[in-house]
């Protein structure tokens, strides 16, 4: 919104209270971040697993234990676990209400704490182990 | 979010998107509805992720199970299915950014964005399953 020159409110005061007065930025900021690095990582990431396709088990996990696929691996896996928590945070809020919605948001973060430890963790121990 | 649902019955609640019953269907809201069923497809199908990089840190027995399982009819159909959504997803998201800039909100191009996201989408799992069938 432009800045209305008759106006005696500051540039600010006049937009104040037009918007949502929750969080939603945050959320909208995160998605953005996160689907901008998911563009590339996700390339990669179909480009390593047809790497692995002719590979037998030992020879597969030579390869993620490298240090390149590794990092790369675990910014592909918190990218897109906290842009997928956030996509379905939107979706529940859109489809459910009350105190299931509640209960919703709960699983939902929950879940994708859990996977991300688990991806995490096994993609280090792949590189340590 | 509490004080809009707080009280049942006393006023009518708020309607819940997407409002289908109320507008025909267009094929930007086709494909937005696919974005989010795409999006919720790869939701579960990160489990499959998680599943690959447990069994490989584990032990090659326990990678032999996961393999059983990618390398079986069901397997190679819920890869697919997921390769279809990581690349419709992926081209959805771009459409978003396009917009989000500015551009392409105009009513042929925003048509033509959202068949290039179906098409794109499918295009693209065709073309890495047939690079995946080569070099395997």
């Amino acid at each position: 919104m432009a800045d209305n020159p008759d106006d005696l409110r500051t540039a600010l005061g006049q937009v104040r209270f037009l918007g949502s007065a929750r969080n939603g930025t945050a959320e909208a900021r995160l998605i953005h971040i996160t689907s901008l690095a998911l563009i590339p990582l996700t390339l990669y990431f179909v480009w390593l697993v047809l790497d692995l396709l002719h590979m037998d088990y030992n020879g597969a996990r030579a390869e993620l234990g490298h240090p390149f696929p590794t990092i790369l691996l675990l910014a592909f896996i918190l990218s897109g676990i906290v842009h997928m928590e956030v996509g379905m945070r939107s979706i529940i809020v859109d489809y459910i209400r009350g105190h299931a919605r509640a209960w919703a948001l709960v699983v939902n973060t929950c879940f994708a704490a859990l996977l991300a430890l688990a991806c995490v963790y096994a993609t280090l121990r792949i590189g340590f182990t | 979010m509490t004080t809009t649902d707080a009280a049942p019955g006393k006023r009518r609640p708020r309607p819940l998107s997407p409002h289908l019953g109320i507008y025909k269907l267009t094929m930007t809201m086709a494909m937005s509805i696919a974005h989010r069923i795409s999006g919720a497809a790869l939701y579960v199908g990160v489990l499959l992720l998680a599943w690959f990089l447990i069994a490989a840190s584990s032990d090659a027995a326990t990678f032999g199970v996961f393999s059983a399982f990618i390398e079986s009819f069901i397997g190679r159909l819920v890869l697919f299915v997921f390769t279809w959504a990581l690349f419709h997803h992926l081209i959805g998201g771009i459409r978003h950014f396009i917009w989000d800039s500015g551009y392409g909100m105009d009513a042929p191009l925003r048509d033509q964005l959202a068949w290039a996201t179906l098409i794109g989408g499918f295009a693209l799992t065709i073309v890495v399953w047939a690079i995946g069938y080569a070099v395997r």
